[in-house]
């Protein structure tokens, strides 16, 4: 086992980091055990449920399919990277303001699935929002207040609040 | 408790569409769930989980795993206290006499294996993958015996017996603590009588975050338990007095962010074989288990079978109700006691009937252990009282809004806790708004009216009431502190479980309210049982109305005092002054005003002799509460030739009394009518009648819904203050589950004249049941699938592949 390890650099909300890794090691388990970025969350492990949403070059993936050598180099966003600073993210804050979090255990996915949306398409309808977040299960809010929060945030983005 | 010092009109935090103060760090990743913690030299424990559904270890060796490098603890049977316990925390809260009749059935892990999935060894390793090879070490040899999968097949003779103390697989029975009256006369005496036979499925909580605990023992012999419970104080006690002989005292519980609870966390998880692995380790230890584990394993709804009969006269009034109802406890007695009992006190409580009896059977067969899940026992209930109300008021030709106003209970009559009486219902107004706004005058056109087509539209209704607290049947007691800081800011300490449904904003809404402080700057404290003062809990929706009770004490007490220094301090009379938004000021000219921040701060600096730190405790304790109200109404779309419904518009009326904050009280209900149309359509744990084997085991193949999913729903919030409730609030936490299946139900009936005897309500149940009430019914020659009503057969199929 041992010789199969290697070191491997990942480019993290911005940072690069060299992690120890082995070939089984998924990429939710580097950001999680290795980075110590829990707000990526393991709910599932089988892609089914959303709640491990990452972008990877832009693009939603499950964190807990993705074997972690083969998101060496690539731009990795997490829940982390999300916000500036201490201010919240447009996305962020209309999921407070909008009631669109409440265990929050699925919110990053949530987000980190937004946000791929709107940086796509800045305008979605109501029925463009629901599909695109049609892999991240939520448990508590039957997703009224969540697709209402997206609406607000492209709105406030478009306002000019969005970076 | 609209009193002179809070006048509704002037209202600064209460009634406001607040956010919350634990939600940006869930936003922004920062806040911490159980799996999120790492302790230092900590180990992660796994569990050794049976592959038969009975079966008695005849030989275990651990000495492989043992040996493995990085392990440090394994333990079996062997090694842990002989000390039986109930799963369920939350019966901790009952009464000694009835605590009794809860049966002591389990150990931290056991030398029988009584589902698949039972626990018999655990191991505790420096990482997950070595803790996983660990438990491929242990070397098990079982003695399979015969099991039994059915509630019914197991009350029959020579059924194997699950337990050795229970010989006949009767885990308990109760008796309805309302019953009064000779049923079978009152029957005999009615001019129609229905009756009404079903059951409901085993919903999973599904919580998105999987069950977690750590463990920590000190070098004093103090335990301290990290872990999703929404009875921290209960948990407690159960951990220090049943599981291990240590005492409360040497039990610290923190409760971490919780990632979802519907009633899962009512019970123990994982924390016991943390607290042994950690204790035999030496070290802290998180056990973590992965969803298709928790799928397979120790908490879903109970499953009960039920059958309802209504007596009523000819001019439509109720004269008899009686229930019985056989759940399915699995292989341990959790929470099936109560779960029983509680849905006997909603089922029956709902309606007037001079007569009524209900009695419950709890059953032990080798199936998953049931818990209880959102709405406990209602919704179960629910679903076959509200299609045999249906039924009667067919019978007498009667409008279904009608039948219900007609036979509902009202202010000063019995609640569903009988021997207290309603001090507030707005269940008409619910009724009445909820039918407006679903068009229930055009689109109800009578009964019998045949539709034509292949997609066939109908609409139906429910009533439900439901608890807003267990005062009468569980222990009533929630604490709440109060304690100023220097800069008029305060910390509230209070013990509920913040699980997303918002309690803690609630709670700090009515702090704010009742201080005459600014929402901002209200701080809360809560989630450690060395820092809270004792709370039973957050169970049957009760944390709004019995710990806000508690906050408003504290808070009215805390605002007493800070009007007694500041008239001193201003030369008037206290009754001369009121406080809001963080100032004091004089009634008479309110220009003239004083900080509550430098009331405070002069009070702790006080270099005379009269230094006082501002606070105060709250306390609420009860054996009465009001329980709530709703209507539900349900718009739906039959396609004949698949079978499929299609849930058009949802609409819920709830009496909440007074929405603290209307946000996370529609929030509420908008997700608790979501888990409704899965409970209604498509959520079962299917179980393999010949091996016990859960096999919808995962999120594809047990359906949740998703966004798309979703039809419109409207929720009405109905505000009829109760006098008892904190600034009038009533619950609301669970409710919004219950009448959305019944409402399908008979909105099914409107449609397509057909009646589903057990949920999930999934196309091959509905054409079957179009089947068997002929060919004139169908368009066309049908169908694949003859699966009888309410047949096991249907659970051998996975019904939404």
């Amino acid at each position: 086992m041992a010789s199969s390890k290697e070191i491997a650099a990942f480019l993290v909300n911005g940072n690069e980091y060299e992690v120890i890794i082995e070939p089984h090691l998924l990429l939710i388990d580097v950001l999680r055990d290795k980075l110590g970025l829990t707000g990526t969350k393991y709910a599932c492990g089988a892609g089914d449920c959303g709640a491990c949403t990452v972008l990877i070059d832009g693009r939603p993936s499950f964190s807990c399919l993705t074997l972690a050598v083969t998101a060496k180099g690539k731009s990795i966003l997490t829940i982390e990277g999300v916000a500036e600073g201490n201010e919240l993210d447009p996305i962020q804050q209309a999921f407070v303001d909008q009631g669109a979090v409440q265990c929050g255990f699925c919110t990053p996915g949530m987000i980190l699935s937004t946000k791929a949306l709107l940086d796509e398409n800045p305008e979605p309808t109501r029925d463009e929002i629901k599909t695109a977040l049609a892999g991240n299960l939520c448990r508590c809010t039957g997703y009224v207040k969540i697709v209402d929060a997206v609406e607000a945030a492209a709105a406030a983005m478009r306002d000019g609040g969005g970076r | 408790m609209t009193t002179d010092a809070f006048s509704e009109d002037a209202f600064s935090s209460v009634g406001r569409r607040l956010g919350r103060p634990d939600v940006a760090a869930k936003a922004t990743g920062a806040a911490l769930y159980g799996a999120d913690i790492t302790l230092p030299g900590m180990l992660i424990g796994r569990i050794l989980m049976s592959p038969h559904a009975h079966a008695r270890v005849a030989k275990i060796d651990v000495s492989k795993a043992k040996a493995l490098p990085g392990v440090a603890a394994v333990i079996t049977y062997d090694d842990v206290p002989k000390r039986g316990f109930t799963r369920s925390v939350m019966a901790e809260g009952l009464p000694s006499f009835a605590y009794e009749g809860e049966n002591q059935d389990q150990f931290i892990l056991s030398d029988k294996a009584r589902y698949i999935g039972d626990w018999m060894a655990a191991v505790a390793a420096v990482d997950v993958y070595t803790a996983e090879r660990a438990l491929d070490l242990i070397e098990v040899e079982y003695e399979v015996l015969p099991a039994v999968f059915d509630p019914e097949e197991a009350l029959e003779d020579g059924a194997p017996a699950v337990h050795d103390g229970w010989k006949d697989n009767v885990a308990g029975i109760i008796d309805h603590p309302f019953n009064r009256g000779d049923i079978e006369a009152a029957l005999a005496a009615s001019a129609h009588v229905v009756e009404f036979s079903g059951r409901n499925s085993r919903q999973k909580q599904a919580h998105m975050e999987p069950d977690v605990a750590i463990a920590s023992w000190d070098s004093q012999g103090r335990l301290t338990v990290w872990s999703p419970c929404q009875n921290a104080h209960l948990a407690k006690k159960a951990m220090g007095r049943r599981v291990f002989d240590i005492g409360e005292g040497n039990v610290r519980w923190i409760t971490p962010a919780v990632g979802g609870g519907f009633g899962a966390r009512l019970s123990f998880g994982v924390e016991p074989v943390a607290a042994m692995l950690a204790k035999v380790a030496g070290k802290p230890v998180k056990v973590v288990v992965t969803r298709e584990e928790d799928f397979n394993g120790w908490n879903s709804r109970t499953e009960q079978r039920q059958t309802i009969r209504i007596g009523v006269t000819e001019d439509g009034t109720i004269n008899a109700i009686e229930q019985n109802v056989l759940s399915d406890a699995g292989a341990y007695f959790s929470h099936s006691g109560t779960i029983s009992a509680v849905n006997m006190q909603s089922t029956l409580g709902v309606f007037r009937s001079p007569v009524v009896r209900g009695k419950a059977t709890m059953v032990y067969t080798n199936n998953p252990t049931s818990s209880g899940m959102r709405g406990y026992g209602n919704p179960e209930g629910s679903f076959i009282l509200q299609q045999a109300v249906d039924m009667a008021a067919e019978k007498c030709g009667m409008n279904p809004v009608e039948f219900r106003l007609k036979n509902a209970k009202g202010v000063g009559e019995p609640s569903m806790w009988e021997p207290q009486n309603l001090t507030s219902c707005a269940l008409p107004a619910c009724v009445e708004q909820g039918a407006e706004a679903i068009g229930w005058k055009d689109k109800w056109q009578g009964w019998g009216v045949e539709k034509q087509g292949r997609y066939r539209r109908g609409v139906g209704m429910s009533i439900m009431t439901h608890a807003s607290g267990a005062g009468g049947f569980l222990l009533e007691h929630s604490t709440a502190v109060i304690k100023l800081n220097e800069d008029g800011s305060a910390q509230l300490s209070v013990s509920p479980c913040e699980m997303g449904q918002g309690i803690l904003g609630t709670l700090s809404q009515i702090a704010a309210e009742a201080t005459g402080l600014r929402y901002e700057n209200i701080r809360v404290v809560t989630g450690d049982t060395d820092v809270t003062l004792f709370d039973i809990g957050t169970h049957a929706s009760r944390s709004t109305y019995a710990i806000g009770n508690a906050v408003l004490d504290a808070g009215k007490k805390v605002r007493a005092a800070i009007l007694h220094r500041a008239a001193r301090r201003m030369d008037l009379f206290p009754e001369e002054l009121g406080v809001r938004d963080g100032m004091v000021y004089a009634k008479a000219d309110p220009g003239i005003t004083i900080s509550v921040a430098d009331i405070s701060r002069e009070a702790i600096y006080d270099y005379g002799t009269d230094a006082e730190h501002i606070m105060a405790t709250g306390k609420h304790q009860c054996v009465m509460h009001c329980p709530n109200f709703q209507a539900g109404f349900a718009e739906i779309e039959v396609d004949v030739e698949t079978g499929v419904i299609k849930v058009l518009r949802l609409v819920i009326a709830h009496d909440i009394g007074r929405a603290i904050n209307p946000l996370t009280v529609e929030g509420c209900l908008e997700g608790g009518a979501a888990q409704g149309l899965g409970y209604a359509l498509t959520e079962d744990l299917v179980i393999d009648r010949q091996t016990g084997k859960v096999v919808s085991d995962s999120f594809a193949t047990y359906k949740i819904l998703s966004s798309l999913d979703m039809p419109e729903v409207e929720i009405i919030l109905v505000e009829e203050p109760d006098p008892t409730g904190p600034f009038g609030a009533k619950g609301v936490g669970e409710t919004g589950i219950t009448n959305v299946a019944p409402s399908i139900a008979n909105a099914l009936y409107d449609a397509v004249g057909i009646r589903v005897h057990s949920l999930p309500m999934t196309p091959e149940k509905v054409l079957g049941a179009l089947e068997a009430t002929g060919p004139s019914t169908r368009p066309g020659p049908s169908a694949r699938l003859s699966v009888a009503i309410g047949e096991v057969q249907a659970r051998k199929a996975v019904p939404y592949s």
